[in-house]
């Protein structure tokens, strides 16, 4: 990135003018660093996501273990009959919460993850062809955009999904989509069929926004000047798209993509909460959330098991996203 | 600025009818229905379902029509009957729009098995047929049609009706309320950069922003009802617009069932819920609007002319701010319709966005795709409003 013009000049002199070369995304990560929110909110994510990755190993219970003699159990109490300790207490059909909360990281955490990837591929190929291109290419993507764009989010993915998961039974996908799924997030195959159902509908409404910004993006990285000598070497229009248009609109998306996360985490939350979204044996912060309200009047406790990794983890992504912003922009010198 | 509009409005009735096909397709393919009860019963035994029944019952749903037919219906009443022009008919009255009974073929495998399947047709409908029955205007005059599972037969408008108020209430008293004063917050944060002030807003209002709904209202319940419920200190009720029987708060009394004072506390929570989520994210965009304007040259220029501090931000600077807020105020007039699902679930408030939510648990795909249909055609307004709202409080842009 530092290159200096060598003049002759004494030895030694050379390496005092050339500043110590340090790339793109030390600069980054070194200017990151200085965000401690943002700092700690990685931590805290790590700590949450290995968790999660873990559960099968570090769960104290099985995950659907029913005991109806011992429900409702506050934090820190002990099974009677067993004297086993449950460290969050058991929920309406005495199913550890530890354990469940853990296993419900893994589907929601990699439910906002499978999400949002799908929303930056789908959004990033539409968004730069639309912007390099422009033409009739544009012209059908941004119709296309905008349709997307008039019909109002809830209620069409409340439908969407209330449809879909419904019917699960009824609705036969590939197994090479359910197989990875239920792999990734821990869950029998029967169960994984809702899962992915709940991505396609969030994926396939919401890459909207990425495309919108990377067609900006594209826009703009097409009049500059290194495109048009990229051009003048002869490279063709899929090279110059990979090699220069993608990696110059990199940086917003990455920022985009964790905001995404919590947008993506926040809507399986609400789906799953009001019913609509992942059933029952497979627990979800949402689905969670939905059974410990009914019962937070006698057992207040109850809501803020699931409660407060979704506030963690929705206060996280944002402050990344935050981070890696201000760690992006070279305008801001720190 | 005319032909503008007239193009505009053309375009919204194309999306419109795009989107209504959209949602009637998704409607059609959607399992369950009104005849699901019928299977039920007749599997568990409770009562013989005879074929005339499953006609006539078909026939109120229209589920014997063609799809084409029943499309054209439920968007606009057409055909409604016979068709003619002046006295002469121009399609025969018995063309075929629909099969009341379908024929079924018994195929007899090779192996023993034996598979029924529906083929040709019994007994057919025709368009003369159409004219005995009750045909909605259709939704794009209004006409939503029945309600199928959550109050069976009755008129779709008339449910809307009773939840619309509700919904005006909550969402007309949270975004008048978050005006008031996001935007003041917003001003006074731009002007004071850097303060401790801004730094105590930008923390409160960047969580706010970011924290779900859901997580807020839950959390608003436990403690502002269960908690301060339980150390004996005034409450406020959970959910509901009004109690069933009275109640004692302390220090405040009894409070009767249904009375001013029993609404306005259940009122409280749902309203300050959603106010503060917009207070949160408006501040922001008015602060970095704000801040934009305030760095411009016609600022400095107004300063340099000895203009006084408080006309150069009242006048110079927010008018300028406040053309972007247009925009997010158009965004509003959708959400009034199903945008607070979530905290109106949380609350039990009766509200159109808990209609969508009980009547997607019930399987009334119908009222739905009417909420689905109102909000669209929202959005496109809104998309319009704040396009001509542009031009008037910025007049460089012109509508061409």
């Amino acid at each position: 990135m530092a290159t200096t013009t060598s003049t002759p000049a004494a030895p030694g002199a050379i390496e005092r003018l050339q500043p110590r070369s340090e790339g793109q995304w030390a600069v980054v990560f070194r200017r990151f660093r200085r965000h401690r929110l943002a700092m700690a909110s990685l931590a805290i994510l790590i700590i949450i996501f290995g968790a999660s990755i873990l559960a099968p190993w570090i769960a104290p219970f099985p995950r659907d273990d029913i005991g109806l003699n011992r429900t409702r159990l506050p934090p820190m109490s002990v099974d009677p009959a067993t004297g086993r300790l449950h460290i969050l207490g058991t929920d309406h059909l005495g199913r550890d919460f530890f354990t469940r909360v853990i296993y419900a990281a893994r589907v929601s955490l990699m439910v906002a993850i499978s999400v949002t990837t799908l929303v930056a591929i789908i959004g990033s190929i539409l968004g730069l062809l639309s912007g390099f291109f422009g033409g009739w290419v544009d012209n059908t993507i941004s119709r296309i955009m905008e349709f997307v764009a008039t019909i109002p989010d809830l209620p069409i993915l409340l439908i969407l999904s209330a449809i879909m998961i419904q019917n699960a039974d009824l609705i036969v996908l590939p197994t090479w989509i359910i197989g990875p799924v239920a792999w990734i997030m821990a869950v029998p195959n029967r169960e994984a069929t809702q899962v992915a159902l709940l991505i396609l509908v969030l994926a396939s409404l919401g890459w909207v926004g990425v495309a919108r910004l990377m067609r900006g993006m594209a826009l703009q990285v097409r009049e500059m000047q290194y495109i048009e000598s990229a051009r003048a070497l002869g490279g063709s229009n899929a090279w110059i798209l990979i090699k220069h248009v993608f990696p110059n609109a990199f940086p917003p998306l990455i920022v985009a993509f964790t905001l995404g996360l919590n947008s993506a985490l926040v809507s399986e939350v609400a789906i799953s909460f009001l019913g609509f979204g992942v059933q029952d044996p497979t627990p979800t912060w949402g689905n969670m959330m939905g059974f410990a309200t009914s019962y937070m009047f006698n057992h207040p406790w109850m809501p803020l098991i699931p409660g407060l990794p979704i506030f963690l983890c929705s206060l996280a992504f944002n402050f990344i996203g935050d981070g890696l912003r201000d760690a992006l922009d070279p305008r801001l010198k720190l | 600025m005319t032909t503008y509009l007239v193009r505009r409005l053309i375009q919204m009735v194309i999306v419109t009818i795009l989107s209504a096909m959209l949602g009637y397709s998704l409607l059609y393919l959607a399992p369950g229905g009104p005849l699901l009860f019928l299977q039920q019963m007749q599997n568990t035994g409770q009562r013989r379902v005879t074929e005339e029944d499953i006609v006539r019952l078909k026939a109120r749903y229209e589920l014997d029509l063609y799809l084409p037919i029943r499309f054209t219906r439920w968007l606009a009443g057409f055909p409604a009957g016979p068709i003619h022009i002046g006295g002469v008919n121009l399609i025969p009255p018995d063309t075929v729009v629909g099969c009341a009974i379908p024929g079924q073929v018994r195929l007899r495998y090779p192996d023993g098995t034996v598979e029924i399947r529906e083929e040709g047709c019994v007994r057919a409908v025709t368009l003369a047929d159409l004219a005995e029955r009750r045909t909605s205007r259709g939704i794009l005059f209004g006409d939503f049609g029945l309600s199928q599972q959550i109050a069976r037969d009755r008129p779709i408008s008339d449910l809307l009706m009773s939840r619309l108020p509700y919904t005006i209430q909550l969402m007309g008293v949270s975004t008048l309320l978050a005006i008031l004063i996001g935007v003041p917050i917003g001003i006074y944060s731009a002007v004071r950069q850097y303060s401790r002030f801004d730094y105590a807003m930008t923390g409160i209002t960047f969580v706010g922003s970011s924290l779900p709904t859901l997580f807020m209202g839950v959390m608003a319940i436990l403690v502002f009802s269960v908690l301060a419920k339980d150390a004996g200190l005034p409450y406020l009720p959970s959910g509901g617009v009004q109690g069933i029987r009275d109640y004692t708060i302390p220090w405040i009394g009894t409070v009767q069932a249904g009375s001013a004072l029993d609404r306005t506390l259940r009122f409280i929570m749902p309203c300050a819920v959603l106010t503060f989520f917009n207070i949160a994210s408006w501040s922001r965009f008015i602060r970095s609007s704000m801040l934009e304007v305030l760095r411009q040259d016609y600022v400095r220029t107004a300063r340099a002319k000895g203009v006084r501090e408080r006309a150069v931000i009242m006048k110079h600077a927010l008018r300028n701010a406040l053309i972007p807020f247009v925009t997010l105020l158009a965004g509003v007039l959708p959400t009034l319709v199903a945008g607070a699902a979530v905290t109106e679930s949380v609350f039990n408030w009766p509200g159109m966005g808990r209609l969508l939510v009980d009547a997607l648990g019930n399987s009334d795909y119908t009222v739905a795709m009417a909420i689905l249909f109102i909000s669209t055609v929202l959005v496109l307004i809104g998309y319009l409003v704040s396009d001509i709202l542009y031009t008037v409080v910025d007049p460089r842009i012109r509508l061409t």
